[in-house]
């Protein structure tokens, strides 16, 4: 088959490789109809996540129709069009019975190594590095989903696969950083990062009643469609000091809770910007907290700092002092996914969101090298990618 | 130039004294090739530092294993044929989301173990308290050994240890304890067993303990994935 693999820090190439197979019981096979570039994907482009290995098979969203199924699987069957959460979840251990499936005990099979760096392991997760378990990705044509009775969720016939694409992580992760917001009347929700997971973020704080909602990022094209489909107020930090203009916004308290949309690759301005890029770029810090400093410093006394963007490291100049003494809360982790999909599904069935307004860019596979470099480098307004593995390449870039 | 102190020591087939005890020897070589394969896979893992003295060391404890002979004991003038060693304990715990006595009932059919410790090729049960136990370690080596089951208190512990000449002589405990609040049965495990002696020996079960401690720590893992989930996790490997 076909599939996206990663050589080395940007340099990414579709091979033919072999056909995943059905490995254990629980396993099943499913041909992609539609997979995506993620911001995360990023990281590993950009080569800040250890652990990868050449020829490794990139891609955690991914839908499509399943075609083969291990004897140990029910529920499902073949011919059924699913949508395949990005973390693997054997749906039995503690963590999986309390639904906090990103946190699973047993799918990472390389636990070891995050134990020694973490101190304990999460689940593991598609097409993301040996730390997370070395599993093949879902940029390909065909993908081994394991604990196949968990990881996948079927679609209801009405929907087609552009409606359902994001729930494999994006929409399911927007959600859950508004829902650990906490949000009550009257509050105000600010996002840092436009992209992908801060604009459904921002209309996730919208359903869950925020008063108001704020987007904060540098491209006008993004904090646009911040404004335009997301009702959200919009803050462009290169032109205006954040901070100052969010305590103007909310009456002088701050925001009552604040997104970290951005992770570990924030882009920031003045000297402190430039500190991070060199420390990162050292490997003395594996991640530029930019952002997330200034959230803290924003937020209001008592809120809360939500933290969906990917962090693998280390940070430095962490404000701990403002944390404790405005008395914030941190909520943060990989996305339960699989807890999501269900309601979020029903919200996009009778029509409450619909999160396609993401969508720039729809290329063949083939095109993936293409595809990562204008993600990267943000170019043609490049918001969300979405590749379909049996389209012809088009090459006319 | 090989210095000779007496004409009653045999001589490995380079005319060199034979210096290591034969359990020393077997478990030099067992415990040398299981230390360089480790430092080739940590060498491909990119941890150069430890990846190499593995290696390293590990080729000379496979050496010694072979030729009987080494170099290091007979600079300090050991020789440790019949030396014996205080054993060595690897304790871990894990917590897996079943019943005591489901745990407890996996582990006493004692068949079962090899299903999880890699190390272990088969464990046969030959009465109600007797097993023979057969384990392979890195390059093909195997040892082979009967235990005896010594206290079986159901859905609670089990005790057993190695009966007659065991190659490396063991014993171990798995006792299962009840988590707090629906958290599953805290399965503790102690095993111990009794490298064979000399300051090298001492030296090869100091490695050898820690490589253990993490194998033991994967295989109790895998026991969790077998209870819990009824398979292993497994990724494909070809890009490996
Ligand atoms: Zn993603
Ligand atoms: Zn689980």
């Amino acid at each position: 088959m076909r599939a996206v693999c990663w050589h080395g820090k940007h340099n990414i190439q579709v091979d033919t490789v072999p056909d995943p197979q059905i490995l254990n019981p629980r396993d099943a096979i499913v041909r992609v109809a539609l997979t995506c570039i993620c911001g995360s994907d990023l990281h590993l482009y950009n080569g800040y996540i250890p652990s990868m290995k050449d020829g490794d098979i990139l891609g955690h969203e991914f839908v499509g129709e399943v075609v083969e199924i291990g004897s140990g699987v029910s529920g499902v069957a073949r011919g059924d069009r699913v949508v395949v959460p990005f973390p693997i979840a054997c749906g039995d251990c503690w963590y999986c019975k309390q639904e906090m499936y990103s946190l699973c005990d047993n799918s990472n099979p390389n636990s070891w190594a995050m134990e020694k760096m973490y101190g304990d392991t999460g689940a593991g997760i598609f097409g993301y590095s040996h730390l997370y378990g070395g599993y093949s990705g879902g940029q390909a044509e065909y993908v081994r989903v394991p604990f196949a009775d968990v990881g996948l969720k079927k679609i209801p016939d009405q929907l087609d696969w552009e409606q359902v694409i994001f729930l494999t992580d994006i929409f399911p992760t927007a959600y859950q950083a508004a829902e650990q917001c906490g949000i009550r009347e009257g509050d105000t929700v600010a996002v840092w990062g436009c992209g992908p997971v801060g604009l459904l973020a921002l209309k996730s704080a919208r359903l869950l009643g925020a008063h108001k909602v704020v987007g904060i990022d540098r491209f006008p094209k993004r904090l646009e469609l911040a404004a335009r489909e997301c009702q959200a107020e919009v803050i462009n930090y290169e032109e205006t000091d954040v901070v100052e203009t969010l305590h103007n916004m909310t009456g002088g308290r701050g925001p009552d809770a604040c997104i970290d949309a951005v992770g570990m690759e924030a882009q920031g301005t003045g000297i402190e910007a430039a500190y991070d890029n060199v420390k990162q770029t050292l490997k003395i810090e594996n991640d530029r907290p930019m952002a997330l400093r200034q959230l803290i410093k924003a937020c209001r006394k008592g809120g809360t700092i939500s933290i969906p963007g990917v962090y693998s490291g280390f940070v430095d100049k962490m404000p701990m002092g403002a944390v404790f003494a405005k008395g914030l809360t941190l909520r943060t982790g990989q996305t339960h996914v699989q807890k999501y999909v269900p309601p979020l599904m029903r919200l996009v069935e009778r029509g409450a969101i619909d999160t396609t307004f993401i969508i720039t860019h729809r290329l063949p596979l083939e095109d993936a090298p293409m595809g990562y470099r204008i993600f990267d480098h943000k170019e043609e307004g490049c918001i969300k990618i979405v590749m379909n593995p049996l389209a012809a390449s088009q090459a006319t870039h | 130039m090989v210095t000779r102190y007496g004409s009653s020591f045999e001589e490995d087939s380079k005319g060199r004294q034979i210096n290591v005890g034969s359990k020393e020897r077997k478990a030099s070589m067992i415990g040398g090739a299981a230390l360089a394969i480790t430092g080739v896979k940590k060498l491909t893992q990119g941890n150069i530092l430890s990846g190499l003295l593995m290696l390293a060391s590990g080729g000379m404890f496979y050496n010694r294993g072979k030729s009987g002979h080494c170099n290091m004991y007979q600079k300090m003038g050991v020789n440790t044929a019949r030396d014996v060693q205080t054993p060595i304990r690897l304790e871990k715990v894990v917590t897996i989301n079943r019943t005591p006595q489901q745990v407890y009932d996996f582990w006493r059919d004692l068949e079962n173990l090899p299903k999880f410790m890699n190390h272990l090729e088969s464990v046969q049960v030959r009465g109600p308290v007797i097993s023979h136990w057969k384990a392979v370690g890195a390059g093909g080596l195997s040892v082979e050994w009967d235990a005896e089951i010594v206290q079986d208190i159901p859905g609670q512990k089990i005790s057993w240890q190695s009966i007659g000449e065991a190659d490396v002589a063991n014993e171990g405990t798995v006792r299962f304890e009840e988590a707090p609040g629906n958290r599953g049965t805290e399965v503790h495990v102690l095993i111990s067993y009794t490298p064979p002696g000399g300051a090298v020996g001492k030296a090869a079960a100091r490695f050898l303990q820690t490589v253990n401690a993490v194998q033991l720590e994967q295989d109790l893992k895998r026991l969790k994935q077998i209870l819990e989930t009824g398979v292993t996790a497994t990724a494909e490997s070809w890009a490996m």
